[in-house]
């Protein structure tokens, strides 16, 4: 009786041992990615790789907008014809009268419609070389996006953060980001259409 | 089994040519005699001519395609003769570099064909064993075509952890990013691999793979259609290196999936585990035009492959890694691809997962795609 009772225990020690063991998967330390980069991010020491290299010659300057600071095109001295006080030495009321030659020609705005935006929505009349806000406050030309996120709020917000427009150079620190006008012309914002780079004639013979 | 002449188990699924019934053949299980002992089934070489012509030009036979390829029948002379082929180039390998009237560089690439043809797993590989590969192979590309290449070796840095995000209300189908990337990453142009689909949907059906067009040429965008890009999405538990017979695809300390083309024998397990449909097979030696080759190149990405290897997707590790964007990100001229380090508190691919609502494809399947959609 007493050998058969050891011998029942000595299996339920196995038993013990073997479930204890048998359970143990190779499973990872964190239940999903989410908790994986929030627990590897806590002690984050940054990278040896910059970005700096693959910027070219593009000359950038650097802003601050709630918080978030990171590089943008300069603007200014890609205008061809900056400054444009060179040009327009009088107000714009005063030029309009004379017998000039016609300018900016052929400038077609298709942004908004003409009840909410015409040229003096943004251009000064008085102060061609500078931008102006819907209140009239001074806004500079390399900084045209203060302009744009007056009524783009929301756009705004994304390319702050990251989530609209396009991060250049490289992935790695500093962050350098093409403003709203590298993207849209701010006289006709909207993207056309055209074909893809693309067509692949092996796939259609494949799927024949 | 009716047919022990097989040494393999075969379906005879659609097979319309019949097998003929053998009588006594040889299973190998025989101990005495071996195989050789049955002259029937040995091959000499007008026989095999003959077979190998059936096989490529099997209309006359009508086999189907699996039997074209294991149905030629071979003794176990020819096998060892193909068993041995890597030891015959080693051998090749030691007569030119003894030989007194060969040339200089052929010697050095007889030694280095010898070097590369018995190396190891690159990723048991130390530094210096990874160097020197890529050294070899460097070296291997200039006596060849006389080009000098870059290789880069260069392993996962700390602290990183790559990932990607995917705007679906931003992407126009443009397609600029999949050029971009068959140009970066040196793909077969002759079968026009293409890591990149990029999915036309019908607006309002929500991701529906079953109705969307990966091959459309036409304007666009089109009227009442969404666009969405797959690729390799470097899953965090890709169930395609669990798979694999020989260890030659894993996940990297930075999150990337990557391929030793060296080491890969071809079986195509990972593409039958991927539920993305993340990988590419060469069916025939990829050819890149000479003046198109993109000469920077690492060892896990996109130096030149061979036939008969899985490819895909490596988030542009030569690029990347270097702290540049990949080839997509950079092409994309609507801003719908970001890419960044999941472990930056900074980054953008941080503040767009922290902000924007996201989702991953198949996210029930447990394999941690790295790869996320938003919408505006």
């Amino acid at each position: 009786m007493i050998k058969s009772f050891k011998i029942r225990q000595f299996v339920l020690c196995l038993l013990v041992i073997f479930i204890s063991f048998s359970c143990k998967h190779k499973e990872d330390e964190y239940h999903s990615i989410t908790d994986k980069i929030e627990a590897k991010s806590k002690n984050y020491k940054g990278v040896s790789v910059s970005s700096e290299a693959f910027f070219g010659d593009i000359d950038l300057i650097k802003i601050s907008e709630d918080g978030q600071s990171f590089l943008i095109p300069e603007r200014k001295g890609k205008i061809k014809s900056y400054a444009c006080i060179e040009c327009h030495t009088k107000p714009l009321k005063q030029m309009q009268s004379k017998d000039l030659k016609k300018a900016h020609w052929n400038i077609r705005i298709k942004h908004a419609d003409a009840n909410t935006m015409n040229c003096i929505t943004c251009h000064s009349s008085n102060n061609m070389n500078d931008l102006h806000s819907l209140t009239g406050a001074k806004i500079d030309f390399n900084k045209s996006y203060k302009l744009c996120s007056q009524c783009h709020t929301k756009q705004f917000k994304d390319w702050k953060g990251g989530a609209h427009g396009k991060q250049i150079g490289g992935w790695a620190p500093p962050r350098a980001s093409l403003t709203c006008v590298n993207c849209h012309n701010p006289h006709n914002p909207s993207f056309s259409s055209k074909w893809p780079a693309r067509f692949n004639i092996q796939k259609i013979k494949e799927r024949k | 089994m009716s047919d022990n002449s097989k040494k393999w188990f075969k379906l005879n699924l659609n097979s319309k040519h019949k097998q003929p019934s053998s009588s006594g053949g040889c299973g190998c299980v025989k101990t005495s005699g071996g195989c050789n002992s049955h002259q029937k089934e040995e091959l000499n070489e007008e026989e095999f001519f003959e077979a190998a012509v059936d096989a490529s030009i099997g209309d006359e036979r009508k086999k189907d395609g699996f039997d074209q390829v294991f149905d030629v029948k071979m003794d176990r002379r020819s096998a060892f003769k193909k068993l041995t082929a890597s030891l015959l180039i080693g051998a090749g390998a030691v007569t030119t570099s003894c030989s007194v009237t060969t040339g200089k560089d052929d010697k050095e690439k007889a030694q280095i064909d010898w070097e590369e043809q018995f190396k190891g797993n690159y990723k048991l590989m130390t530094d210096d064993e990874k160097s020197g590969t890529v050294d070899r192979l460097v070296r291997s590309f200039q006596l060849r075509t006389g080009k000098t290449i870059s290789m880069s070796s260069k392993n996962a840095e700390e602290d990183v952890l790559f990932g990607y995000a995917f705007n679906i209300s931003k992407c126009q189908g443009y397609m600029d990013c999949v050029s971009a990337c068959v140009e970066e990453n040196n793909q077969d142009r002759n079968s026009q691999m293409e890591y990149i689909r990029i999915h036309e949907m019908d607006n309002g059906k929500g991701f529906n793979f079953n109705e969307a067009d990966d091959n459309y040429y036409h304007e666009v965008p089109a009227e009442g259609h969404f666009y969405m890009g797959t690729q390799c999405f470097h899953c965090d538990n890709p169930p395609c290196i669990e798979v694999c017979p020989v260890q030659a695809t894993w996940r990297e300390d930075d999150g990337l999936v990557v391929v030793d083309y060296d080491w890969c024998v071809g079986c195509r397990y990972c593409m039958a585990a991927c539920p993305y449909d993340g990988r590419r097979f060469n069916w025939s030696k990829p050819e890149v035009p000479e003046e198109e080759v993109n000469k920077n190149q690492h060892y896990l990405g996109n130096r030149m492959r061979k036939k008969g290897v899985v490819e895909k997707c490596t988030f542009c590790v030569q690029r990347s890694r270097a702290g540049k964007n990949p080839a997509c990100v950079e092409a994309c001229p609507t801003g719908a691809r970001v890419f960044g380090n999941l472990l930056d508190p900074e980054s953008t691919i941080r503040w767009v997962l922290e902000n924007k609502k996201v989702f991953r494809l198949k996210e029930d399947l447990g394999t941690e795609p790295k790869f996320w959609y938003y919408m505006d």
